[in-house]
């Protein structure tokens, strides 16, 4: 049962699963880090797969279909930013809105562009066919069917983790939504609008979570089903919150959901008891809360994520 | 200025959660006695599911030379159930049906709140002491059998038909959730590849979603790992991620509740089907009819609503002697001498997993 090839293929699904979630907890750090609160990531991502999988059929070009599910990701979430920063709502409620309006219009779109609810047709190529095996490297052992052969949003999701990282440590701008999230009065003091900085940082959010979607649609699958998200995004989240609002933590504790979730799959396969299989499906779901309630403690979120941040101009 | 701006995005914000909650329905026109309504609840699948859903609206559809409008309603969620089928029934419909088995205590319910409406359920059994409600039942474990026996028989004896089949005599199902009328499909599908041959393995993945694709494919990759050349997902819209990967990975796979192969020619061997429209149909029948029965109706093979979808591509490839062993089946079925189980726990010997 333990053999070679098990392993390897438990390992190179982790990596299928984690990639959406890795992608919208990414995002979802950003936006965090600039201090605005977003449990709208699983709304983005829906908006980002359905629009991925609409406009690669629409065009027969699935990189146009990614390129529209980035944009109008980034799109829906400026909803989110206007709502939070100029308008200084609450930040969970209005994300809260934004979810159940991305599952509403998607179904409502749905109707009007494919004619019928449910599920759009397939979209004629699909990512998953640009399968690029980087030459060399992908004939490491393991490490290279899973990191090194892949489909494109795949190898994206690696480059933006560590982009990330050093955008957010190494540049001025990284600086600045950072200090957005932890003393905004230090920021705005010195003359940088914490404004612009949140409104980036959710910004960023939407672009990243859009990509999300779209590999959902129309890279790990080949057409956009209403619902098929199925809470990934909020998944996202927790890997956010255990990986301490770190961009690699946030895609390592989403690797380890995606293992667990493969995990269950071939433990179902494998399984000659009667154990009743929802024990088997609630099994990543426990993991993420063991891990979330095991780490919280040492995660630290910025300081002032959450908190509302507005100038009172003495003229208005 | 800004309080003015604040209003109306709180504003559209609230218009945005109305407007999000499900499809609109067309102004209510009571039902009159030359146009009735005929109305359906999906449950939160929705429609566009490629079977169950779409099913149940088909046979709505087809009641349209009955004289009925079909009118539906999507649930995005359990909480939905209630208030969709009251709603419709308080519309002025004259018969709203349920879909799925998740619908059970929300249409009986409904049904006793209702009582001058006819109720039907897809999949939901009857009650003695609600006589506007009809349940429907079907005998999905016979078209799993038939399924079975295909499977069975072309995954190991007939593997070189096809570059698609391996020499390893293993199949795989994919459940949705473990709920009645998918457990029937697999028990039906387990006893009839043990009935053509013992050694088959049946590996069983469970994905806990009707409309989770990603996690439908993964349930499949794994079993095509071990070695599955036919994958059998019972599980909606969770399915059709199934059956793409079985396409992508060059193996063949068995439909569900309507003919699928639509879904993937090049894949969908055959599918096991239940004839809901028609069930519905004959529900929208009694209506006009004026015999509407309430408790429980069964669908079967004797009813000609349980079976087999034509092979279609396959049809060349499929060897004769396995159409034979389908036929034999059926008969056997019929007469009675084949008896096949509907729950896991008759068949635990069976199940290897």
């Amino acid at each position: 049962m333990f053999d070679y090839d098990l392993i390897v293929n438990l390992l190179v699904a982790m990596i299928r699963n984690a990639t959406p979630i890795a992608l919208a907890a990414v995002g979802a750090v950003i936006c965090e880090r600039s201090g605005i609160v977003n449990i709208a990531m699983e709304g983005i991502m829906i908006v980002g797969a359905f629009v991925a999988a609409i406009v690669a059929g629409a065009t027969g070009n699935p990189w146009i279909g990614l390129l529209a599910a980035i944009f109008f990701g980034g799109f829906f979430s400026l909803l989110h930013a206007f709502a939070t920063v100029s308008l200084h709502l609450d930040h969970v409620v209005s994300g809260a809105v934004l979810n159940v309006l991305a599952l509403g219009i998607t179904a409502y779109l749905m109707i009007l562009i494919v004619g019928h609810p449910g599920t759009t047709d397939s979209v004629p190529i699909s990512l998953g066919a640009y399968r690029w095996a980087i030459p060399g490297l992908s004939r490491i052992p393991i490490l290279g069917r899973m990191f090194f052969d892949q489909t494109p949003i795949v190898y994206f999701s690696f480059v933006l983790v560590a982009f990330f990282t050093w955008f957010l440590n190494r540049t001025k701008l990284g600086l600045h939504v950072r200090a957005a999230g932890e003393h905004p009065l230090a920021l705005e003091t010195i003359g940088v609008s914490v404004y612009k900085m949140r409104y980036f940082g959710v910004f960023v959010s939407g672009l990243v979570g859009g990509m999300a979607g779209a590999y959902l649609s129309i890279e790990g699958n080949v057409s956009f089903t209403e619902g098929m998200t199925g809470g990934r995004g909020f998944i996202a989240m927790a890997a956010m919150i255990s990986g301490g609002w770190h961009p690699i933590g946030a895609f390592l504790a989403a690797l380890f959901f995606g293992f667990a979730d493969a995990l269950q799959v071939r433990l179902q396969v494998f399984d000659t008891t009667n154990i009743p299989e929802e024990l088997f499906i609630i099994l990543p779901y426990v993991l993420t809360v063991v891990a979330v309630a095991g780490l919280v403690r040492r995660s630290r979120p910025p300081k002032a994520v959450g908190t509302d941040f507005m100038i009172e101009r003495t003229d208005d | 200025m800004k309080k003015i701006l604040s209003v109306s995005v709180v504003l559209l914000l609230a218009a945005a959660v109305v407007f999000a909650g499900g499809q609109g329905e067309k102004p209510a026109a009571k039902g009159k006695a030359e146009t009735r309504i005929a109305a359906m609840a999906t449950d939160v699948g929705g429609l566009g599911d490629k079977s169950f859903n779409d099913g149940a609206y088909a046979g709505l559809v087809m009641g349209k030379d009955l004289g009925f409008e079909a009118r539906v309603i999507e649930s995005n969620q359990q909480t939905d159930y209630i208030p969709n089928l009251t709603g419709l029934a308080e519309d002025g419909s004259d018969v709203v049906f349920a879909v799925g088995f998740l619908m059970e205590e929300a249409v009986k319910e409904s049904a006793k709140m209702n009582p001058d409406t006819y109720f039907g359920g897809i999949d939901i059994g009857g009650d003695p002491d609600i006589p506007n409600f009809q349940g429907i039942l079907y005998r999905e474990e016979q078209s799993g059998f038939l399924a079975g026996i295909v499977a069975g028989l072309m995954t190991s004896k007939y593997a070189d038909a096809s570059p698609k089949l391996n020499p390893d005599p293993v199949v795989g199902v994919v459940l949705g959730m473990l709920v009645p009328p998918v457990e029937r499909y697999e028990v039906g599908f387990i006893q009839g590849v043990k009935y053509v041959d013992p050694k088959v393995r049946v590996l069983s993945v469970t994905v806990g979603d009707f409309a989770d694709q990603a996690r439908g494919r993964e349930a499949a990759v794994a079993m095509i790992e071990q070695g599955a050349d036919i994958i059998f997902p019972a599980a909606g819209l969770t399915g059709l991620g199934s059956i793409q990967a079985a396409r992508e990975n060059g193996v063949l796979a068995i439909g569900v509740d309507v003919d699928q192969n639509n879904v993937a020619p090049d894949t969908v061997l055959t599918s096991a089907i239940k004839k809901i429209p028609e069930s519905v149909y004959v529900v929208l029948e009694s209506i006009v009819n004026g015999n509407f029965e309430g408790g429980t109706k069964v669908y079967g093979l004797a009813e000609d609503a349980a079976g087999l979808a034509p092979f279609h591509g396959f049809e060349g490839m499929v060897p004769q002697a396995v159409k034979d062993a389908v036929e034999k089946a059926k008969a056997g079925i019929l007469s009675g001498d084949i008896k096949i189980a509907t729950s896991r726990s008759e068949i635990k010997d069976l199940i290897d997993k």
